[in-house]
Parts: C-alpha cells; sequence; structure tokens
C-alpha cells in the first residue's frame, strides 16, 4: 500500500460531479424574461415576458417586426441552455440570421403540424422541457383550445407565444397578456389590448434594430436596371 | 510467545510463556517470528476493503478496525445486515472476527475484545453492556487490572459506580477518562484511516502456488480490497495489473484491462479467473501483489438544494411523440451550412441530437444582413416603375449585395445552383421589411425581416 500523495488543486475537487457546494442553491425560474426592451418591460406586469402563462401576440401581417421584438428574448431563453421550438411559422427560418441572433440552432426545432398545431403546442407546452414555444396557428383557435393551452403552460417555465390575427382582438381570450403589434414608421407600435393589473391606456411606440446599409460597398446592379439602382441610391443617400 | 495453535496447546504451550519453555514442553514445535509490517499490511488491505461499508475507516493495530457505521444504517438497512456483510465478507479472506456494535468508539472495541458480539443501538443499552464487562476487557496494564481487583472490583460497572474525583486520584486519569469516553460523556474521534492515492496491494500465500487456478481465493481477497478502496475513494478501475513474485525465477505480470470502467467486484474476479485459466505458471509462486494503474473518478452529479423538477416528460420524450403522429419530416431542426447562396446556408434536417452536424458559420453571412425568414423559393415580383412590387411598391433601403456563387452544382436535382443575384433591401407601404433581389429574370422576393 503506497500513500503518494500525487499534488490536486481545489478548482479540481470542486469540479467534480459529486463534490456538492453549500451554495448551490436551486433559484426559482424568474416568472418574468425581460424583453430587452425597458420602456416595454416597465409595462408589462412582473417586468418582462412571463413565463407559465400564454401570450397572444395580434399581428396582421407577420414581418413587421414582431421577431425583432422578440429576438433578445429567445437569445436569453437559448443562451440559458433552453429548447426553443417554432410551430407552423410563416416561412423558413434562416439559419445563419438565428444564429447571428445568438440562438443555439441544436435546440431550435421547427415542427410542421397544419391542422394539428392546438395539439402539438399543448403538448410541447405541457412537456415542460422547452423554454419558449411560438406557434403561428394557422385555422383560428377556437376559445376552448385556448384555454387548454394556457392550462399547458401553467406551472411550467415556459414563454408561450401564439400568433393570431386582429381579427381576434375583439374575441375574449384565457391569455393573460395580448398585445396587438403594427409596424411604424420609425420602428414598432405596440398596443397592450390586455394585461394583469390595471389597462394599459397608450400605445408604446418602440424602435427595433432594422436592416441597416451593407458598411462595404459591394458592385450594384449589372442589369440594365437604371431606375431600380437610381431608386436604390437615392434611398440610401 | 504470542499465539500458537490447537496441538501445541494441547501440548502445554500457552501465549506469554517464554519460547525456551515452549520449546521445553514440546520439542517439535515449528517457530515463526512475528512479522509486524505484514500485520500492518493486512490491516490496511482490510480497511480498503471495509472501504465498501463506509468512508470513516480507523485501523487500532495490531488486529482491530473500527467502521463507522452511524451513517450507512439506512443504506444498508440496519446493524444485522451491515454485520452480517461483514462477517460473510471476513470470513470469504480467512478471517475470524470478534465483533461488536456500540455507539461509541471505545465502547464497541472492549465490547470486541471481550468477544461478546453484543450489538448495542442506543446509547440507553450500552451502560448495561459496558457495566457487565469484566476490567481485563479494557486492555489496561496489567498492573492497573491488579490494583482493580484488590480493590474488590469484578465489573466496569462497579468501578464506574466510584465517584470519578477519587477514583482519579487512586488510578490516575487515563483509566478514568477511557471510562468516560467508552460512556459517551467525554468526546471520543479516533483518527481516520486514509484511504491512499493509489491501490497496492499485497499478499503472501501461505504455502507455495503451482497451479494458476490456485491463485483465484486469494487473488479475490486482492480484488475484494481493491473493490472496497474504489467505494471509499469513488472510483472506477479500467486497468489492473497483477504482479505474480515467484519463487527463484523474475517476477511475471499479468495485465488486466476492463472494456468499460467499473467497481464491480464480481467482474474483477470472472476477468480474472479468465485470465488465470489460460495462464501457464513458469515457477511457483509465493505473493501477489495488485495495482491499479488506470482509475478515472466515477462520473457524479450533484443537484442544486431545493431543486423543484418541472412537471412533464422533458423536450426529448415530446419531440419523439410528436415525431410519431406528425411524421418524421414535420419536426425538424435547422442546421446552417457554409454556402453564400441562402437556399444552401439554412436547411431543415430530420438528424437532431447531432451537434457536428451543425458547420461553421461563413463569416460572410454573418456579416451581412441576412433576414429571419427565408421564402421556400424566391417569388416572382412584379415591377413597376422600377420599383419591385410586394403588398405595395417596395422602397429600396440597402446597397446591393452581389451573390455570384454555385456554377460546380448548376442543374443537379435539388441544388440551388448557378446563381448572380444582387440583393436589397426593402420596406413596403405596410412596415414589411423584405430582402429582395434582382437578376437576369427580374426582381424576386426571397426573405422577410421578421
Amino acid at each position: 500500500m503506497s500513500a503518494v500523495a500525487a499534488p490536486l488543486a481545489l478548482a479540481d475537487v470542486l469540479a467534480r460531479g459529486d463534490v456538492w457546494r453549500g451554495d448551490a442553491l436551486a433559484d426559482l425560474p424568474a416568472a418574468a424574461i425581460p424583453s430587452g426592451h425597458p420602456e416595454l418591460d416597465a409595462e408589462l406586469p412582473g417586468g418582462g415576458w412571463p413565463r407559465g402563462n400564454l401570450t397572444e401576440l395580434l399581428v396582421d401581417r407577420a414581418g413587421a417586426g414582431e421577431m425583432s421584438l422578440l429576438l433578445p428574448t429567445l437569445a436569453r431563453l437559448s443562451g440559458d441552455g433552453g429548447w426553443l421550438a417554432l410551430v407552423d411559422p410563416p416561412w423558413r427560418p434562416h439559419a445563419p440570421a438565428w444564429a447571428a441572433a445568438g440562438i443555439d440552432l441544436s435546440r431550435l426545432v421547427v415542427v410542421r403540424a397544419a391542422r394539428q398545431a392546438a395539439w402539438s403546442v399543448e403538448q410541447l407546452l405541457a412537456s415542460g422541457g422547452f423554454a419558449g414555444v411560438l406557434a403561428w396557428p394557422e385555422s383560428g383557435l377556437d376559445a376552448r383550445a385556448l384555454r387548454r393551452l394556457q392550462v399547458a403552460a401553467e406551472g411550467r417555465p415556459v414563454f408561450a407565444c401564439l400568433w393570431r390575427s386582429t381579427a381576434a382582438s375583439a374575441a375574449p381570450s384565457p391569455a393573460p397578456l395580448r398585445v396587438a403589434v403594427a409596424a411604424d414608421r420609425t420602428g414598432l407600435a405596440l398596443r397592450i389590448l390586455k394585461r394583469r393589473g390595471r389597462p394599459a391606456s397608450r400605445p408604446l411606440l418602440l424602435s427595433i434594430p432594422r436592416p441597416a446599409r451593407i458598411p462595404h460597398a459591394l458592385a450594384g446592379p449589372a442589369f440594365p436596371a437604371a431606375t431600380s439602382r437610381s431608386a436604390a441610391l437615392a434611398a440610401v443617400a | 510467545m504470542l499465539a500458537c495453535d490447537r496441538a501445541a496447546a494441547e501440548g502445554g504451550v500457552a501465549p506469554g510463556q517464554k519460547l525456551s519453555t515452549a520449546l521445553g514442553l514440546s520439542p517439535g514445535l515449528a517457530v515463526f517470528e512475528r512479522a509486524v509490517p505484514g500485520e500492518v499490511r493486512a490491516l490496511e488491505t482490510l480497511a480498503c476493503w471495509a472501504g465498501r461499508f463506509t468512508p470513516t475507516v480507523s485501523l487500532r493495530p495490531p488486529a482491530m478496525l473500527l467502521l463507522d457505521i452511524g451513517g450507512c444504517l439506512r443504506l444498508f438497512g440496519g446493524i444485522e445486515r451491515i454485520v452480517e456483510a461483514v462477517r460473510e465478507g471476513c470470513a470469504g479472506q480467512g478471517w475470524t472476527l470478534a465483533w461488536a456494535v456500540a455507539p461509541t468508539p471505545l465502547a464497541a472495541v472492549w465490547l470486541a475484545q471481550a468477544g461478546s458480539g453484543a450489538s448495542a443501538a442506543t446509547a440507553a443499552e450500552l451502560p448495561a453492556l459496558l457495566g457487565a464487562l469484566p476490567p481485563a476487557a479494557t486492555g489496561w496494564p496489567a498492573e492497573l487490572l491488579a490494583r482493580i481487583e484488590s480493590f474488590g472490583l469484578r465489573r466496569l460497572g462497579e468501578l464506574r459506580a466510584l465517584p470519578t474525583a477519587s477514583l482519579r486520584q487512586r488510578l490516575g486519569s487515563a483509566p478514568v477518562d477511557d471510562l468516560l469516553r467508552a460512556w459517551g460523556e467525554l468526546p471520543d474521534r479516533p483518527s481516520a484511516f486514509v484511504f491512499p492515492e493509489s491501490f497496492v496491494g499485497r499478499l503472501e500465500l501461505p504455502s507455495r502456488v503451482e497451479h494458476a487456478e490456485g491463485l483465484v481465493f486469494a487473488g479475490q481477497r486482492l480484488f475484494a480490497a481493491l473493490a472496497g478502496w474504489l467505494a471509499a475513494r469513488q472510483l472506477l478501475l479500467r486497468a489492473a495489473t497483477l504482479h505474480l513474485a515467484h519463487d527463484d525465477a523474475p517476477d511475471s505480470e499479468l495485465a488486466l484491462r476492463f472494456g468499460e470502467p467499473v467497481a464491480d467486484e464480481a467482474r474483477f474476479v470472472r476477468l480474472l479467473r479468465e485470465h488465470l485459466g489460460r495462464l501457464k505458471l513458469a515457477a511457483p509462486i509465493e505473493a501477489l501483489t495488485l495495482v491499479a494503474d488506470e482509475t478515472q473518478a466515477r462520473p457524479g452529479d450533484s443537484r442544486p438544494l431545493f431543486a423543484v423538477a418541472v412537471a412533464g416528460e422533458g423536450a426529448a420524450a415530446c419531440l419523439e411523440r410528436l415525431r410519431a403522429r406528425l411524421g418524421e419530416a414535420s419536426v425538424q431542426r435547422l442546421a446552417a451550412s457554409a454556402d453564400h447562396r441562402p437556399e444552401g446556408a439554412s436547411r431543415l434536417c430530420d438528424e437532431w441530437l447531432d451537434k457536428s452536424a451543425i458547420d461553421a458559420l461563413p463569416a460572410a453571412a454573418q456579416a451581412g444582413q441576412r433576414p429571419l425568414w427565408l421564402l421556400p423559393a424566391p417569388q416572382a415580383l412584379a415591377e413597376r416603375g422600377g420599383q419591385p412590387q410586394w403588398h405595395g411598391a417596395l422602397q429600396l433601403l440597402s446597397r446591393g449585395e452581389r451573390i455570384e456563387s454555385g456554377w460546380w452544382d448548376s442543374g443537379e436535382a435539388g441544388a440551388a445552383g448557378d446563381v448572380r443575384r444582387d440583393y436589397f433591401v426593402g420596406r413596403n407601404p405596410q412596415g414589411q421589411w423584405a430582402w429582395v433581389f434582382r437578376d437576369a429574370q427580374g426582381w424576386f422576393l426571397h426573405g422577410v425581416f421578421g
């Protein structure tokens, strides 16, 4: 029996999986995730997008900028190691842009559910394994389906966001947070239709990052399209 | 004379005699000198073996081990189960055992020395058991024991009943402190055995072994100690070497290598049997040495205190169910690849959980402006007044970005082919931001900035 004491760094010992440290306390998942826009956080109950509750985004035309509004939140969720699911997105996600926004593509799932969208979203929410579920249900969900989704999301640390048409704004919904989003000349106009607490009165104008001019000059169109080129250059100038 | 076997005892030999007396009584006596290092080594090997029961083992030379089992009673299912396992293990290794279980270490030592095999589970049972012991069970010096006997005291309980202060004056402090420790009135922490950093177990064989199969029993003892050491140090074994010391030839080695890291004694012995079955011994063997060559930390995981598990089946199980119901092609993962053409840079793939499938992103794609959404195929746009139309005239807001690439796969099915496009960012009156391009065929919508 030999007792040769190999030099062992304290950090190596603490890094062992079976060494438990007294400061390793579980932190409860926050009830809200900061949206990345302080003026919006001030209006949202809890100071951010809610977890464990359904959020409705009422948008008439997808692509108005609502994804850019959510990207900081999604990047934060993905950065914390959470899974994200897109159910029936309006177009195909373009991987380089999502990756550049800080989203881990290995934990991003795209689901084509079509007629089974309500069932799929309910399963994704109830599984408890997803940090964010974004859904663009094609057909209008009835109140019963929405209630089921709200129940599935309750008590789970998931950011559940549902895209709906503004035509649904008049109909009642079990979602505790409903936000109508419209494009504005300078950015996004948000109207919080429903939230916990007192109702919001004034619409919110947010500036979101927009595709700017490409910094380095590239060759212009090589086709006989003089008018469009001049229009493009005029817009740039 | 320290010990003798039964045949010698019948001849009148007894421990404590002088060697000359013993030889006179029994002239044919075979005498062996006491080997203290061997005893210590055997006790340490046994301490390693005991590491399977508890990490807190104390040596009490020459022949006693103290196992602190207070913390592992629930794991093993009670005192009786542990005692049974210890007794079986010792018997399997050829040791005879005198044991006792008590709430204080010293009480356990005395009870075991008295050979009672008593177990006191609680402190309340202890005084009765201890009180019945003769003073000789303490192992105190003979002079001290004689003085106690001269008081007319036959039991430790009677001694304990005397006033402590006067007892200290008459016997000295050490025996009184021992009494208090045994009764649990003074704290007692025997120094714990430190399990060695690396395992080297050596075993002298009682007689020369000529056949390899005869080594299995001895090897089992060494592997039992190794398994206890692995358990105490929370390690797994990858490879070990058994050194065979021969009578009159250089040592030979037997390398044992495991397919996966293991800590299971039964597997060690199975492998040992297989190897020994094939081994041809060059010379008789007198000693075995087992060396643990490669070990690795047992993978462990600690969870935070007060962690609350999220209700639900988890992501992987949920995705499996979705795939089963919606079809494999409906639940996909996004992958980026190094291609300048947008069609090639992003694709949906079925195989997930395979992180290597995600290629490093091309720097160009990250530098430029890329939309979050891509149309499955470019959508032709009408041109009116020099402006492409998509829900109204698109106002172009960026300079063109030329993407000209892909001559190598033009004409191939499913490939984007040779493209020559100028991409612009445009905005329509509804406030939608589009990624459009113009090529020789005209204007196309290819992506939408979400």
